[in-house]
């Protein structure tokens, strides 16, 4: 669940990333668009205003020119908002609305029209030649109101297009990211349920083309190894049959020997040696239990098994103490596997030391991931020999066939760890908790987690 | 009383070696015997020879030991006991649910089996149509049939395991049982001299039983011997 969470979490970091991906062309592509035509719609606005005002100029510089008279009737009010015009007279009156006789309407007066800017404004100048008293200039002055009327609306206009066209492109890219995301999550989720050894797990091809085909790979991927781990199983059931039948005409000839010592001695190695066989065929099943992604949780079976054994330590009147961590402590291999590790171990201690004999499990987490596990006993501990010996090769202890402890050491050894026995520590001033007999120190690698997808 | 009728035991097994140590083992322990070493001649064998037991080896060279018994009932309600190499749950009980009447996993004694034997021609002559009896040990009753077990009235909650382990030692009470006979008996497995097993479970029993090793009441461990359930009170 937690992996299936994190890759949610990775898709929805692809949602978000294309998310951003979109907004961020979109609104480079809106403003590279939007920014021009909002100049040019401001440019047309002023050259409208400049044209009303040239066209109030030019018809009131007609109307004086055929009647000089015609200047008086102006109204000093604006023709229209924000557009006012101004009759500078040769006499050096000034009819219509008031304005300061400037150096534009001099040079107007020379008998030249033009436009030019006063202020925020635009004026247009339009010299009447040909009065009695000299030239006379209309000034028709567009005030900045008349120059940017309409620019601020067109504008809000442009705007609100251009954030819903965002929005809009905002929303498909989610979907698409949400139709990729979905696609890919189901390919994890599937690809997590196969790893923990459902193998029934298939993904449904979804989304698009590339992905409908990584999804049918995968189906095919685990219909594969659904097949491999079957031919196993076949194998392995054909291992047992094979191993089996031999050993069990040999203990049935066994028991058929006339010689009572002979029958027990022979019966005691077929006995040994049917506990070998046993052990073989549990290991070859190993990776048929095991199925693809092994994990179990060490705390939680190695305090199932003390609590399991406790009642035989108060029958046998021994001190079993255990100290367990209270989290988690993840190692790959199957939980099984672990119990028959600890039995072994705990078992071991019942069987090679005297009754009354006290021991202690501990278990920790390791800082690099997997656990610790530690048997300890007040026994009389291995010999220099089993201690060097189970160094240096795989752990026989004294007086056992040394099955128990290779059981431990083989699950220790296929999760990646190791196994190593030895004695307790001897501190006389008893700052060390654990028993100075038997020590058995078993490493379990940690329970692989699949590598981060990349989505 | 069957030993005496020399009940006919059929081997259906194609190791050759295992079908001889078989047959002069159950001819050792007073049983008539004939054998089969393929399926096919095995269900001729049944139906032909009527014997009074099949013990039939799964692993056949040339029809799967789980089908040939599906079809040994079709035919036969002789009793079959099943000697299987093979020690996986789900084969044992598709083997039980196929009509097998007990289960052997090899490899196995000529004395387990001979008790096999005589525990199933028990049951299948038995005049209750082989229903066992419930058994009462003093205030201990056990029912194979429900599988309920009552100590002083009051329903013990065992495990399988712990239910078996105390059937068959109230089968035998009074009688000191081994470890070595458990383990064989009830785990159905080789017996290992370092084997904590029994007596893991023999603590949680006693448990069950409200007693303790060093106040028994109904478990008695004889050191070096075994076990015996006895009742309380009731001299060994």
């Amino acid at each position: 669940m937690i992996r299936i969470a994190r890759r949610r979490g990775e898709g929805s970091g692809v949602r978000r990333q294309l998310f951003t991906l979109v907004a961020v062309t979109m609104t480079l592509v809106l403003l590279a668009f939007l920014i021009p035509l909002g100049i040019v719609l401001r440019g047309t606005a002023a050259d409208r205003a400049i044209g009303m005002a040239t066209q109030a100029a030019q018809g009131q510089a007609a109307l004086i020119a055929a009647d000089p008279e015609a200047a008086n009737a102006i109204s000093g009010d604006d023709v229209a908002p924000g557009l006012a015009v101004t009759v500078f007279l040769p006499n050096g009156t000034v009819a219509g609305q008031p304005a300061a006789r400037t150096q534009s309407v001099e040079l107007a007066s020379r008998g030249r029209a033009f436009t030019a800017a006063s202020g925020s404004g635009v004026e247009v100048l339009v010299p009447v030649q040909g009065l009695p008293g000299g030239t006379a200039v209309v000034r028709a002055y567009a005030s900045p109101t008349l120059l940017h009327q309409g620019v601020g609306r067109t504008w809000a206009v442009l705007i609100a297009l251009g954030l819903a066209l965002l929005v809009v492109g905002l929303v498909l890219a989610d979907r698409l990211g949400h139709r990729l995301v979905a696609a890919v999550t189901g390919l994890a989720a599937t690809a997590d349920r196969l790893a923990e050894g459902d193998l029934d797990a298939r993904a449904e091809p979804t989304g698009p083309r590339e992905l409908r085909r990584v999804g049918a790979e995968l189906n095919r991927l685990a219909a594969r190894i659904t097949e491999l781990l079957a031919a196993e199983r076949e194998e392995v059931a054909d291992l047992a049959h094979r191993l089996r039948t031999p050993v069990t005409a040999l203990r049935l000839d066994a028991e058929a020997v006339a010689d009572p010592d002979d029958r027990q001695r022979v019966n005691s190695d077929v006995d040994h040696l049917a506990r070998i066989v046993d052990e073989v065929i549990r290991t070859a099943r190993r990776p048929v239990r095991e199925g693809v992604g092994a994990h179990a949780d060490l705390a939680a079976v190695v305090a199932s098994r003390v609590a399991f054994w406790t009642p035989l330590a108060e029958d046998d009147g021994r001190a079993m103490e255990s100290f367990v961590s209270a989290t988690p402590v993840l190692v790959r291999a199957t939980e099984s596997d672990v119990a028959a590790a600890v039995d072994a171990l705990i078992q071991n201690v019942f069987a090679h030391t005297p009754d009354g004999t006290g021991m202690r499990v501990e278990v920790t987490a390791r800082s690099d991931g997997g656990g610790m596990l530690l048997v300890a006993d007040d026994g009389p501990g291995f010999a220099d020999s089993d201690v060097e010996r189970g160094a240096a090769e795989r752990g026989v202890s004294g007086s056992s066939t040394g099955l128990g402890l290779d059981i431990a050491r083989r699950t220790a050894e296929a999760s990646g760890g190791s196994m190593r026995i030895g004695r307790g520590p001897h501190s006389p001033d008893h700052t060390s908790q654990l028993p100075s007999g038997a020590l058995i120190t078993v490493i379990f690698g940690a329970a692989q987690d699949p590598p981060p997808g990349r989505i | 009383m069957y030993r005496r009728r020399m009940p006919h035991i059929l081997v259906v097994e194609d190791d050759s070696s295992v079908r001889t140590a078989l047959l002069r083992a159950l001819a050792d322990r007073g049983y008539a015997t004939s054998s089969a070493a393929t399926g096919m001649s095995g269900l001729a064998s049944a139906v032909d020879g009527q014997p009074d037991l099949v013990v039939l080896d799964l692993g056949l060279p040339d029809v799967d030991g789980g089908e040939l018994l599906r079809m040994l009932r079709a035919v036969s309600p002789v009793p079959v006991i099943v000697a299987t190499a093979r020690d996986d749950e789900k084969q044992i009980v598709r083997a039980l649910d196929a009509g097998a009447d007990d289960y052997l996993i090899k490899p196995f004694g000529a004395a387990q089996l001979d008790a096999r034997i005589r525990a199933v021609l028990r049951r299948t002559v038995s005049p209750d149509d082989g229903r066992p009896a419930v058994i009462e040990v003093g205030g201990l009753t056990i029912d194979p049939n429900s599988r309920i077990a009552l100590l002083d009235g009051a329903s013990l909650d065992l495990s399988a395991r712990e239910f078996d382990l105390l059937r068959y030692l109230a089968e035998r009470a009074d009688q000191v049982v081994s470890k070595r006979e458990l383990l064989t008996e009830v785990w159905r497995l080789p017996y290992g001299g370092a084997d904590k097993t029994v007596d893991v479970h023999l603590s949680w029993l006693r448990r069950k039983l409200g007693e303790t090793a060093q106040a028994p009441r109904y478990l008695h461990t004889v050191r070096s011997v075994g076990v015996r359930l006895t009742a309380p009170g009731a001299q060994p």
